[in-house]
């Protein structure tokens, strides 16, 4: 559950209007009947337990397929900033400026939105561990891009608890 | 689709494309619009072109091969573990080598050695994008198998230490607990007919 929210939440860090973008996306991939309007889909988002105000209960089949939807969606939209960050033969420089760029509203977003006494969210803002979960979390992006990611995301929101 | 009846069908991204070479089995398809038949139906080449790197060619056994090693590989990736893959023939391994992903493809013909190629996180994903173009692409009829994308049971890598200190340290607090507990020496009864003092000067 938390883990589309990091996701869409990235989507965001990335994209400036990644919220209209999200609407914009609900239209068009005619997610209109689980997310009718901007808050339903912020009610459902907030189903993440590690926001600062969740609100308990699970998501229904239709809410997650779209949730899974919108974020392969939009993945394949940003998938040239995604590779950009992921590109080795860039200059190191340039790299470094994007990932900090990244981070800095990444954990802007974070600090903003979730609950930072829950020790999964420090994490997430911690120097150490938060540059590999933001590096998984762009990986995940960018393998997940597109109608083929889909499948892949869904069945890795299925796996047994790591 | 060329003079001669072939079809080729492409898949670009930036660092990667595959490039399906073939003909449309008019026997078994209907007609396209134009009166051509729209679906390739039988593969008689691929090219792979991995930037300035690599080209790879072959025949449909070692697309299946990179399609049933490469689509796993990312999807253990997207569930946070990296799994080294083999396809079932050993023609293909892919297998995470630092920070980023070793393509290892074996040639079927003898005394070649392997074509060994690193990969980085954006080639791997370029690469699963042209795979995942032409698995969905409604012009392509070569009934590829798609590996199945069942979940996983994920190994955590962190140290066991961490995962049973916690149910240790309760275990033996609610143990020395209860052997406190049996040490304790019970309090006599009262007798309801002794008076308040009677119990006071006890």
């Amino acid at each position: 559950m938390e883990r589309l929210d990091l996701l869409l939440l990235a989507i965001e860090a990335l994209d400036l209007h990644g919220s209209e973008a999200m609407l914009w996306s609900c239209e068009q991939l005619d997610l209109q009947e689980a997310f009718p309007n901007r808050v339903a889909l912020w009610k459902s988002r907030c189903r993440n337990p590690l926001r600062r105000t969740s609100s308990r209960g699970e998501w229904n089949l239709k809410e997650q397929d779209g949730l899974i939807k919108l974020v392969c969606s939009l993945s394949q939209r940003l998938y040239p900033m995604l590779r950009q960050l992921l590109c080795s033969s860039e200059p190191d420089e340039l790299t470094a400026q994007r990932w900090a760029l990244f981070q800095e509203r990444y954990n802007d977003l974070i600090s903003e939105r979730m609950n930072l006494k829950r020790g999964a969210v420090r994490q997430l803002l911690d120097e150490k561990c938060g540059a590999q979960r933001r590096l998984e979390v762009i990986q995940t992006l960018a393998l997940c891009a597109g109608l083929g990611g889909m499948q892949r995301l869904g069945a890795s929101l299925m796996d047994g608890g790591k | 689709m060329n003079s001669f009846g072939g079809m080729a069908l492409r898949y670009e991204q930036s660092s990667c494309r595959l490039e399906l070479k073939g003909f449309p089995d008019v026997s078994a398809q209907p007609l396209g619009v134009d009166g051509r038949p729209s679906l390739l139906a039988i593969l008689t080449s691929w090219e792979l072109n991995l930037g300035q790197r690599a080209s790879l060619q072959g025949k449909r056994e070692h697309l299946e091969a990179l399609v049933e090693t490469a689509l796993p590989y990312v999807r253990s990736i997207v569930s946070g573990v990296r799994h080294k893959q083999t396809s079932k023939t050993a023609v293909v391994i892919l297998a995470p080598r630092g920070r980023g992903h070793q393509l290892q493809l074996h040639s079927s013909q003898p005394n070649i050695p392997p074509l060994d190629l690193q990969l980085d996180d954006a080639e791997l994903a370029d690469l699963t994008q042209c795979l995942d173009q032409m698995l969905l692409d409604p012009r392509q009829g070569l009934r590829f198998e798609i590996p199945a994308l069942k979940p996983q049971k994920l190994v955590s890598t962190g140290p066991s230490m961490q995962h049973w200190a916690a149910p240790a340290v309760a275990m033996a607090a609610i143990s020395v607990c209860a052997l406190v507990a049996v040490f304790l020496p019970i309090p006599k009864p009262i007798n309801p007919t002794q008076t308040t003092e009677q119990v006071q000067k006890r």
